[in-house]
């Protein structure tokens, strides 16, 4: 993967190894579970947008149910990968990993009932 | 007295009676160098009234006395006009004529100075007569001669003009309609959308979280809850009313909540006790 190509591009491949190693090493099952979920979100949003662009954007309601779920559902997740991980424990001391879930849930089905509005 | 009475009404209808004529009616065209190029009395009563022209600066001039046409005796009458007459547009102009006490009357037109009862003129004669009226008198119109003068100037635009005409009628364009895109272009789009499924099923199976509680009696009625909620705000999509998932999201929410306390203390016991 790291070719005979340049000196810079050989140290960042080196970074991104290195990051990737210290993610994979260091990050809990738990918090992965949710980081895949967030790529899922951000990879469907930026389809959703990128056909938006290119193509059309003709029933605007479903455009903007389905990219507005991409964003609110990543930042409900972000909100609750960032309250469960304990790295953040002394940051989010009243809020139980517990209470993040149920918040999480709430939200959720209130994003998605908007959802559901637009969607038409 | 009767008597007395009776004379004076007799006089009065024989008074009434006596119409107006006209003594030596003439007319004059002069040039601009006052030579005279056109002098000749007017006949009441033939049959076709003459032909005048006027040139651009020529000066026309009519004079005549009214006389009772009895006694030729010289009558000043109540009114006196001119009427100049276009037949063919239907522009008319009257103009009033100044009458002595003894009925000599004298009648000025200065084509260089028009007056403003000349109506607007085209290369059409006008029909010039004369109008008397009298208290005592029958009235009297006489046909004098038909009168061509130059065309007048065409009426000149008032800026305002235009606003005075009805605007062209409003056409409204809209933008047309968006189209759907090809079948073909939305199918690949919809099939680009699967990938990011499969980046997470990878991702999660490479992760291989295990819910071990997820079926023990505590846990199940909150997931349960939870996807009863997504089934509802599905069918809302499809079939239901706002009102309906109001009703049915209260009476679900009560349920999921008090499931959700229990599942999530009892979840907090674990993580507690695990500790």
């Amino acid at each position: 993967m790291a070719g005979p190509k340049s000196t810079t591009s050989s140290a960042s491949s080196n970074a991104v190894r290195s990051l990737l190693r210290a993610y994979n090493e260091n990050t809990s099952s738990r918090l992965k579970f949710i980081d895949a979920f967030l790529l899922f979100l951000m990879l469907s949003g930026i389809i959703q947008f990128v056909y938006c662009i290119l193509v059309t954007n003709f029933p605007f309601n479903a455009f903007l149910a389905g990219f507005g779920s991409c964003v609110g559902q990543f930042v409900l997740t972000a909100s609750l990968r960032s309250q469960v991980n304990p790295v953040n424990r002394a940051e989010f001391k009243d809020v139980s990993p517990e209470r993040a879930f149920a918040d999480f849930a709430l939200g959720s089905i209130v994003l998605h009932f908007f959802v559901y509005n637009f969607l038409g | 007295m009767q008597v007395l009475w009776l004379f004076a009404l007799s006089a009065a209808t024989r008074a009434y009676a006596a119409s107006l004529t006209l003594q030596t009616p003439r007319v004059t065209i002069t040039g601009p160098d006052a030579a005279e190029l056109l002098s000749e009395s007017l006949s009441l009563n033939a049959k076709a009234t003459p032909s005048l022209a006027l040139g651009p600066s020529d000066v026309l001039k009519l004079t005549f006395q009214i006389v009772e046409s009895e006694e030729g005796k010289g009558v000043q009458p109540h009114q006196t006009f001119l009427r100049f007459y276009d037949e063919v547009s239907g522009e008319e102009g009257v103009q009033p004529v100044k009458v002595t006490a003894g009925g000599k009357a004298k009648f000025e037109l200065n084509m260089a100075r028009p007056p403003a009862s000349l109506p607007p003129t085209t290369t059409n004669p006008l029909k010039v007569t004369l109008l008397l009226g009298s208290f005592v008198h029958s009235p009297a119109k006489y046909e004098l001669f038909d009168l061509t003068v130059p065309a007048s100037q065409p009426l000149s635009q008032h800026p305002s003009e235009a606003a005075f005409h009805p605007l062209p009628e409003i056409t409204h364009t809209f933008r047309p309609d968006q189209k759907i895109p090809a079948k073909a272009v939305s199918a690949f789009f919809a099939g680009f959308l699967l990938w990011p499924w499969f980046v997470l099923l990878a991702l999660w199976s490479q992760v291989g979280l295990r819910v071990p509680h997820l079926l023990s009696p505590h846990i199940l009625p909150f997931v349960a809850g939870i996807g009863a909620f997504e089934v509802l705000l599905f069918w809302y999509w499809v079939d239901l009313k706002l009102g309906q998932v109001l009703l049915y999201g209260g009476i679900l929410s009560v349920f999921t909540a008090l499931s959700g306390k229990q599942a999530l203390a009892k979840t907090a016991q674990w993580r507690l006790g695990r500790k």
